[in-house]
């Protein structure tokens, strides 16, 4: 079956930004049929569409909407364009070329869900994404397609575009509405959901960009062709990312369903790894996912999945099933990173952990103090001072945080967890040998010269970041501001 | 425990910083119409404060706790747990560099030695003149274009060390001086 | 009332509280941090976490569900089953408590929290010995924040109650955390500290020694303390405490849960309104006036030196007129005075300080109408300062800075006769209307005006029984030194009319009698003074004192 690109299929168009643009490409005509429909027939074709999420949990957009309670007055729509999930920027480019497509996914799913105040929370380092955004946006108001009496069927709708200022926790959902509410982005505790009792305390609905992206074409194309794209419980296009050294990086979009193999050699996709090298790691789905072996590693021999093996196992499909075979979290956000055969496994796990322990919003013993205290361990076994028994440390530290077995509030420590075991229990036999050949006695010696330091930020002088001599080497200030 | 006692109880007046003028104020008061709390403003004020002053001064703090209606330690509270906001004053291009694992393998840590290298100064620093300060953040959403990093508003794409001389020279980033938002103008569109 | 299963043991517990306050009013020792009864809950320092059982989606059955809940954010419902006597659980628990060992600096030799700290208490009952860290820990410096806090920022363990505390109580929101992830710390906005009236809570609230009272810093460890059950003379609200103490006096006040005044919190005036009592300048010695200078006089006297004026006074106040004084057997000393107020004989008063317990309060009125009938007794200077201040959840500071204004009032009604408010007593002082008087002060501050000093001054035989010296005196014939409230026992009555005992925590200055003792003496009654019995006798006339009401004590670490 061929397929044609549909979330993607301005990416390269001229203007593809101006409404003019958008609009002699068919646009706003989803947003228009939707709104000839009641809300709840509007609801139910979303949810037969198995609309999943693509924001990472891959719940179903259509269900969650009706957990909306029926007597409400006053509902909101966040949009999540937060994303920062590494190496993911699909909603960057979807936004870059198409922000109307966008504009239009808000439009109907504000409708369905019959919301009056949208708020698209983006990320604080978006910054010509925001200009592109908001000047749509606007050209969108003027069309009438927000604001009053929207297209004369008396549905209103404001829409504002919040910028958020560099925290990966935010893109959670209830850290995500936190924000917004001008807090920090600590996640909430749940139950109430969001769905019930969300943005200013009123039932509130978060999608992701791509999310809301895909409603327009379902409207226009119709549910047989949704449903005839993808794998059985995978239904719709995804946009892939694929990052790191291969020859073609970028953004494609693709039915669901695409193995990992093909994203990175397919010649319509990562067109392979640049010098002829191999793939050692692969992180298929964002970091958060957890990490699959290359084809470094010898095919497994009959074919059979077995992540306990040291087999490729790059022919995961990447769809919201497939991936749970490969012990991989979930699909999460389909962006894969490659780690060439070079690369050195220590490196990986050390940016690995300090993702985590940066972006850890610190509420949640577990997560605070686990991801702060692997990456420094990580950060030991980098300088060449690392024992096997570290590698268990880590591996037991990360099964004992996360939202999974209700250690913690949020998904962060389980996307932590998961990138961090996979590569311990995957890449254990290279660990073990860069440890086996380590200076004898290093780790003895540098044990207590190693000390986290590398990623401490000034907290208004008063953390004093402490040189590894002891209690009473004199604090080091932060660096007077000039 | 730790030897030393900083005061919290007091602020030297040279240590509260500038402060926020009339027209900053009154941009930040634009966006009431937009939020049911006067709270949700806070994340866009420092928005503004920050492109205002270069970074989040302490009076500044005070003076939106002021205007939202706050205590002042819940500036203080959000400032800080945001990394794009700075306590104490930069320069006036910062660089924000990608440190996370696309970046990185595609030679990100050899773009941060040479920049700290070229400019002499650390994560959080100012060069003596001025001119630059740098910090790294986590990945920037532009991983096909792996290395790369932001100077003020801009995306500089693929890039690697040997780029660093013709990149910090370029006078094109002069042109991105603050004050240089435009990001939060008065919403442009007059709504009804 | 619902009934949850925990342990295999089912326990009846109030409604709509979480499973974990059910299990601490239980009994349970479970380890928790963040939550506490009197804040919002957060459920974030995750060490509270229990099983619980659920339907199993496949079977329909009940079965434990296979991950582990935050008891503080799980609410009780009949038939709820939960388990924390399991392994998951278990092993929940040591892994959190090394976690928050990892950075915690084991100072506990040197750290006032020692011995009441949760940290200390739930490693020992489930934490690893020791650490398996091998990188340094985080160090950070102390901070000041406020006129009477410290924060030791690296013994935090980020339970953020006191943030909550300074936000949701008392509505200042002072305090805040900054930072993320595991640099997270607590602190204020420089220049802004933490001053609200309610401050010193935060120090009882932190479950470590993260933030320390500088009053208490390095003065006692708290082991060698013991507790008394008291009520806060500080303001009218009756708030109790305790009040922690040793050989050595006093060293803290702490609050005392009261689910009917002011549940787990006091204002700073009941918590550092302790250092008067052990002023150096509080009267030691009973003295009597012979000349011009007062002179000590030994207890065992008083009573044959009062009861005599008194009752001589109490005899010219009948109609026979002026002239009666000469009859008056008293020593000479006190003769000399008052001759000059002319015809200025008028009955005795007593002055009944709200600062008195009811029972003191009773006796002494007792006493002066045992003496005279007719005897004027008064409500004693009321101090107010300001207006009451409501906080957001509803804790109030009463402008009323005395603890039995109530109580006294109620005895004064009770008893009938020639009574009068403190300014209509002062009023008639002037006028010379007084031959005698009693005057109780017992305030921790001075009381004693210019123009209450002018106006007792007139009052020929004037009886001072007081706390500290004053500008009375001068003007006194007999000065009795008073005890402080924490040597003495007995009830007060709040604004409200609620009546609370507490208990004595030290004994009485050396050379101080109690009060109620002393009043005890002067009516000849024999045996010692217990509050209690005097109670009893009250509660016979007056059925207000029959019943007092003691908030019960929540089981340890359950706040
Ligand atoms: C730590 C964390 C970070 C997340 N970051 C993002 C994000 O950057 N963008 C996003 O769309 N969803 C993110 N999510 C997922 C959201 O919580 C939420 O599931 C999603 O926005 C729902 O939208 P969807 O149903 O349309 O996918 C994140 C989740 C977690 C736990
Ligand atoms: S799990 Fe981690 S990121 Fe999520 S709320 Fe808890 S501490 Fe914050
Ligand atoms: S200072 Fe104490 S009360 Fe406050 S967060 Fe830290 S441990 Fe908790
Ligand atoms: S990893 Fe650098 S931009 Fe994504
Ligand atoms: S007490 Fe329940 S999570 Fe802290």
């Amino acid at each position: 079956m061929t397929f044609g690109r549909v979330l993607m299929r301005h990416v390269g168009v001229p203007n593809s930004t101006s409404l003019a643009v958008y609009k002699a490409d068919g646009g706003y005509a989803g947003a228009a049929r939707a709104l000839q429909m009641t809300p709840d027939d509007l609801v139910e074709l979303v949810k037969k569409a198995n609309l999943r999420g693509r924001g990472g949990a891959g719940f179903p957009a259509g269900v969650k909407w009706t957990f909306l309670p029926k007597d409400r007055t006053v509902t909101y729509l966040c949009v999540n364009a937060d994303e920062s999930e590494p190496p993911t920027f699909c909603n960057r480019v979807l936004i870059d070329s198409d922000p109307h497509l966008l504009l239009e996914g808000v439009l109907i799913a504000a409708y369905a869900t019959r919301t009056t105040v949208a708020y698209i929370y983006m990320r604080g380092e978006f910054c010509e994404q925001f200009h592109i955004l908001q000047r749509a946006l606007d050209e969108a108001y003027a069309a009438g397609y927000f604001g009053h009496n929207i297209l004369g069927t008396g549905h209103n709708l404001e829409c504002y575009i919040h910028r958020g200022a560099g925290a990966y926790v935010c893109g959670e959902e209830t850290g995500l509405i936190e924000s917004l509410e001008g807090k920090r982005g600590w996640p909430r505790i749940k139950p109430p959901f969001p769905a019930v009792e969300g943005l200013f305390r009123k039932p509130t609905v978060v999608n992701n960009v791509e999310t809301l992206a895909c409603l327009p074409h379902i409207l226009t194309r119709g549910l047989d062709w949704w449903l005839s794209i993808g794998t059985a419980n995978s239904k719709g296009p995804k946009m892939y990312c694929i990052s790191g050294p291969v020859n073609r990086p970028g953004c494609y979009e693709a039915p669901l369903g695409l193995t990992c193999r093909e994203l990175i050699y397919g010649a319509d996709f990562g067109g392979g790894m640049r010098d002829g090298k191999q793939v050692k790691a692969v992180f298929p789905g964002g970091l958060s996912m957890g990490a699959l072996r290359g084809d470094l590693f010898p095919k497994p021999p009959d074919g059979k999945v077995d992540p306990k093996q040291d087999y490729d196992e790059l022919d995961c499909a990447l769809d919201f099933d497939d991936v749970r075979k490969y012990d991989l979290l979930g699909l999460g956000t389909a962006a894969a990173v490659v780690v060439p055969e070079d690369a050195d496994i220590r490196d990986v796990l050390l940016n690995v952990t300090r993702f985590y322990a940066q972006e850890s919003c610190g509420q949640c013993t577990q997560c605070r103090e686990g991801t702060a205290w692997m990456y420094k361990i990580a950060q030991r076994i980098r300088a060449g001072a690392g024992r096997r028994v570290d590698l268990d440390i880590i591996e037991e530290t990360s099964r004992n945080m996360g939202m999974i077995p209700g250690l913690s509030i949020c998904g962060l420590p389980d996307g932590a967890a998961w990138p961090i075991r996979t590569l311990i229990q995957k890449f254990r036999r290279e660990f073990e040998q860069r440890i086996a050949a380590q200076e004898p006695g290093a780790a003895q010696s540098l044990i207590r010269r190693t000390n986290a330091a590398a990623y401490e930020l000034p907290v208004l002088h008063g953390r004093a970041v402490q040189p590894a001599g002891g209690t009473f080497a004199t604090p080091l200030d932060v660096a007077p501001p000039r | 425990m730790s030897w030393r006692t900083i005061d919290r109880r007091t602020a030297a007046e040279q240590d509260l910083g500038p402060g926020l003028n009339d027209a900053v104020k009154e941009k930040i008061r634009s966006f009431f119409p937009r939020y049911p709390t006067k709270r949700a403003v806070l994340l866009p004020a420092l928005h503004i404060a920050q492109d205002a002053l270069g970074y989040i001064s302490l009076r500044a703090m005070r003076e939106l706790a002021e205007l939202l209606e706050l205590p002042p330690s819940a500036v203080l509270d959000v400032v800080t747990f945001y990394t794009h906001f700075w306590t104490h004053s930069r320069g006036r291009k910062t660089i924000v560099l990608c440190r996370s694992l696309t970046c990185e393998l595609m030679g990100g840590g050899r773009v941060r030695e040479g920049l700290e290298q070229r400019l002499g100064i650390g994560e959080h620093e100012t060069t003596p003149d001025g001119q630059w300060s740098y910090m790294t953040e986590e990945c920037l959403a532009a991983c096909e274009h792996a290395p790369c990093l932001l100077i003020n508003e801009k995306l500089h794409k693929g890039v690697q060390a040997e780029d660093l001389d013709r990149i910090l020279v370029d006078p094109e980033n002069d042109h991105l001086d603050m004050p240089r938002s435009t990001l939060f103008d008065a919403p442009a569109e007059t709504k009804p | 009332m619902p009934k949850i299963i925990i342990d295999g043991h089912t326990i009846e517990c109030r409604s709509g509280i979480p499973v974990l306050q059910a299990a601490l009013e239980a009994g349970l020792a479970v380890p928790h941090y963040c939550y506490h009864p009197g804040l919002s809950v957060v459920a974030s320092c995750r060490l509270c976490l229990m099983e619980m059982k659920m339907p199993n989606p496949k079977t329909g059955q009940m079965d434990w569900a296979p991950k582990l809940f935050p008891s503080c954010q799980t609410p009780v419902r009949d038939g709820l089953e939960v388990r924390f006597r399991s392994d998951p659980v278990r092993e929940n628990q040591q892994h959190v408590m090394e976690y928050y060992l990892l950075n915690h600096p084991l100072d506990c030799p040197v750290c006032d929290k020692a011995g009441e700290c949760y940290l200390q208490d739930y490693t020992e009952a489930n934490g690893p010995a020791t650490s398996r860290m091998v990188e340094d820990k985080t160090k950070n410096p102390k901070k000041d924040i406020g006129p009477h806090t410290l924060l030791y920022q690296d013994r935090c363990v980020l339970c953020s109650r006191c943030v909550r505390f300074c936000d949701e109580i008392a509505g200042t929101g002072e305090l805040a955390v900054v930072g993320r992830g595991s640099r997270c710390e607590i602190d204020v906005l420089p220049g802004q500290p933490l001053e609200n009236p309610l401050q010193g809570n935060v120090v009882d609230l932190c479950p470590v020694g993260a933030l320390l009272d500088k009053g208490f810093l390095f003065k006692q460890r708290v082991w060698l303390l013991r507790s008394a059950r008291s009520v806060s003379p500080a303001d009218s609200r009756g708030q109790t405490i305790w009040i922690d103490y040793n050989e050595a006096g006093i060293h803290r006040i702490r609050p005392r849960y009261n689910e009917k005044i002011n549940e787990w919190w006091i204002s700073d005036e009941a918590r550092f309104g302790w250092k008067h009592v052990h002023r150096p300048d509080r009267l030691r010695q009973p003295r009597i006036r012979q000349g011009v200078a007062l002179q000590p006089a030994r207890w065992e006297e008083l009573p044959g030196l009062l009861r005599a004026p008194f009752a001589g006074v109490a005899a010219c106040a009948s109609p026979a007129g002026p002239g009666g004084g000469a009859r008056l057997a008293q020593p000479p000393s006190l003769l000399g005075r008052g001759q000059g107020e002319g015809q200025g004989i008028g009955p005795l008063a007593a002055v009944l300080s709200p600062m008195l317990t009811c029972e003191e309060a009773w006796l002494l009125a007792k006493l002066a109408r045992s003496l005279a009938p007719q005897a004027t007794l008064v409500l004693g200077h009321v101090p107010v300062s300001g207006h009451d201040q409501t906080y957001p959840n509803g804790f109030t500071i009463k402008a009323e800075k005395c603890p039995n204004r109530r109580g006294v009032e109620t005895i004064l009604q009770h008893l009938g006769g020639p009574t009068a408010s403190f300014q209509e007593f002062l009023a008639q002082a002037v006028e010379g209307r007084f031959r005698a008087a009693y005057v109780t002060g017992g305030y921790p501050d001075a009381w004693v005006t210019d123009p209450v000093a002018a106006a007792l001054a007139r009052i020929p035989f004037l009886v001072v029984h007081d706390l500290f010296p004053s500008a009375l005196d001068g003007a006194a014939a007999v000065q009795i030194p008073g005890a402080a409230w924490t040597e003495r026992e007995g009830t007060f009555m709040n604004c409200d009319g609620l009546l609370q005992p507490f208990e004595r925590a030290l004994p009485p200055l050396e050379g101080v009698k109690a009060d109620g003792q002393f009043f005890y003496e002067l009516l000849g009654q024999p045996g010692l003074f217990r509050a209690q019995t005097v109670r009893e006798t009250m509660a016979a006339e007056l059925p207000q004192f029959s019943e007092v009401f003691i908030p019960r004590d929540l089981p340890k670490r359950a706040h």
